[in-house]
């Protein structure tokens, strides 16, 4: 009897230490997403509250920032720069990522392919902000050459078809569109490949031999048969991938580095991330508006990148 | 002439590489391996080259000297590592509790149609824009952090803009990274492995324990991935850490500077100087081999641990 009760007692204590437990480990979960919350609460609030004090949506979309002395403006040229440079970014990203997440995903069992595996998995993980430090010295070493030999005489070759074309191809400067969005495509890279390499490795042993039995060349087995197979996972990578170089500044700040103007893709480009970053730590109360309304478009564009990368996948 | 060769090959290169793939599909897919193993070399060896004149004017002492003073060209970045040292030990020991949490409140405690919703809400927090994490950073958390911790302890937050503030920062934007790695290794512990612990009489959290440490490699590595990216990240903790690049300071909740806002801060001006360029790629180098070593002890701890 004694026996039988003292049994109870533990059972009960120990069916509290559960609950209290359980009850930890899940109050920590929740705290680690309640700040997600918070900070899509706090932006949209303010960044519609400053959109409509800067002019409404269509003046904020199109118009030059705010000086420290207007009443209103926009974030035109940021929201140009980053829709050019996350598109150029995300293409190249997806150029190379995807026959790279191939190859490692594929080819286990050669060494090369774990060394460029291991190479991947470095990659992800490293600072952006090293990586915008190396485009920015590849680009001061590569400028001079490139223009002398390359873009001078293309731009003269190319000056026929119109002004329009001097907005995209010419003798470029220390900080320009393309140097930001090689940037952008190096963060992009490893993040397509590696789960390109994931979804290729998870295909069926039975299904990769029919793809080569009827797909004859190897190439239309692996990148016509069987890509049909994973495209959903890769399609999601790829979505998701440019989501995260949409928002990315610190790639950003020593390649792109920022305007203000309307201004050739050639020099110093605006991009939307470079604005909130630079605006929020200036003193002024409309500069700090427009960078709120700032973050809240480029975090809708986001939002919606991810919700349709979600839904499809 | 360098540069030169480095862009006008680079070009010709991919075009090669997509050609071979249709000749001869194998190696073209080796030239795009070789591609990103030969973009790390050439990253690491380009910053040794770039940071060349300040470690052969002040050897090894520009890692441990304080002293930050462009005006008379002396640069230690002694005070940055420390700072750096010291958000992301506020930031893990605050995100590691939070990846277990979410790992099991996924696995464990949530019904089965919520578990995609909330991991879609964790993955979210990986994708947000660090600039936004920044700006709410700037205007929200700093402010609450300092009320809060003055009305515990009175006067000890001077600044809303503190090493302590770049941490707990620093700690909500890792803890989706580290909470991946354990939830993937959450996921495989096997079956009969599950049974076992039920049929010994375990009630739910004593498995979960039981189950964590089984996946204790996922937990350590982990913790190292997730310690790269705080060590790495750049604009948010730039934004919020105070950027006192003057006086050296251990408290946590002083002003302070890591060694990525070091060069985010300081790179704009460092033309000026004639030593400042080659001492912000020595703070560059340092980055990369430190982020190097991690991953590599990160990915040979989760290696090493497949279940």
């Amino acid at each position: 009897m004694t026996v039988k009760r003292k049994v109870e007692n533990i059972t009960a204590e120990r069916m509290v230490i559960n609950w209290l437990g359980l009850g930890l480990f899940a109050l920590l979960g929740v705290a680690a997403v309640v700040p997600l919350f918070l900070i899509i609460g706090d932006v949209y609030i303010k960044g519609i509250d400053a959109i409509n004090r800067l002019g409404g949506l269509w003046v904020f979309l199109t118009e030059l920032p705010p000086t420290p002395f207007d009443e209103r403006g926009g974030i035109g040229p940021m929201l140009v720069g980053t829709l050019y440079m996350t598109a150029l970014g995300a293409l190249l990203g997806i150029a190379v990522g995807f026959p790279l997440g191939v190859y490692i995903g594929e080819m286990r069992r050669e060494k090369f392919a774990n060394v460029a595996r291991a190479g991947v998995n470095v990659l992800v993980e490293f600072p952006t902000i090293v990586v915008g430090l190396f485009v920015y010295a590849v680009m001061s070493l590569a400028k001079e050459n490139l223009n002398q030999y390359l873009l001078g005489p293309l731009s003269k070759v190319l000056s026929p078809l119109g002004g329009w074309i001097t907005w995209f191809i010419g003798p470029l400067d220390g900080f320009n569109a393309y140097a930001g969005a090689a940037a952008l495509s190096i963060i992009m890279i490893p993040y397509v490949a590696l789960i390109t390499a994931s979804a290729y490795a998870s295909i069926e042993q039975p299904l990769r031999e029919a793809a080569y039995a009827i797909g004859g060349r190897e190439f239309n087995a692996l990148f016509v048969v069987l890509r049909k197979a994973v495209s959903r996972a890769v399609v999601t990578a790829a979505l998701l991938g440019t989501a995260k170089i949409a928002g990315e500044t610190a790639p950003l700040l020593f390649t792109a580095f920022g305007n203000t103007y309307y201004a050739p893709f050639t020099g110093p480009t605006a991009a939307a991330s470079l604005w909130i970053w630079y605006a929020a730590q200036t003193p002024y109360d409309v500069q700090i508006a427009s960078a709120y309304g700032a973050a809240a478009v480029l975090l809708t564009i986001i939002l919606t990148i991810f919700i349709i990368a979600r839904i499809r996948g | 002439m360098l540069g030169f060769l480095l862009v006008v090959l680079l070009i010709p290169y991919l075009i090669a590489a997509y050609g071979l793939l249709f000749v001869k599909l194998r190696w073209g897919l080796r030239l795009f391996g070789a591609f990103i193993v030969a973009t790390i070399g050439l990253l690491t060896a380009m910053f040794l080259v770039e940071a060349y004149p300040i470690i052969a004017r002040d050897g090894v002492a520009v890692f441990l000297q304080t002293r930050w003073d462009p005006v008379r060209e002396s640069y230690g970045v002694l005070q940055a590592l420390t700072g750096t040292v010291l958000t992301s030990a506020v930031a893990m020991a605050l995100a590691m509790p939070m990846a277990l949490g979410v790992a099991v409140t996924i696995n464990e405690i949530l019904p089965a149609r919520w578990r995609g919703v909330f991991g879609s809400l964790v993955d979210l927090t990986a994708t947000m824009p660090t600039v936004i994490y920044g700006l709410w950073g700037l205007f929200v958390l700093g402010p609450t952090l300092q009320s809060l911790i003055n009305t515990l302890a009175r006067d000890t937050m001077t600044s809303p803009y503190t090493l302590f503030t770049a941490g707990v920062l620093l700690a909500i934007m890792i803890t989706p990274y580290a909470a991946a790695v354990i939830r993937e290794g959450y996921a495989l512990v096997p079956k009969p492995v599950e049974e076992a612990i039920y049929a010994v009489g375990a009630t739910r959290f004593e498995a979960v324990l039981i189950k964590l440490r089984y996946v204790r490699n996922y937990i350590l590595g982990g913790f190292f991935l997730a310690l790269g990216r705080a060590m790495g990240e750049t604009v948010a903790v730039a934004m919020v850490v105070g950027g006192n690049f003057v006086r050296f300071t251990t408290n946590v909740f002083e002003s302070g500077i890591t060694v990525s806002s070091l060069i985010a801060l300081q790179f704009p001006n460092a033309a000026s100087y004639q030593y400042m360029v080659p001492a912000l790629f020595a703070a560059a180098l340092l980055l990369t081999l430190f982020g190097l070593a991690i991953n590599a002890v990160a990915i040979y701890i989760i290696q090493r641990g497949q279940i």
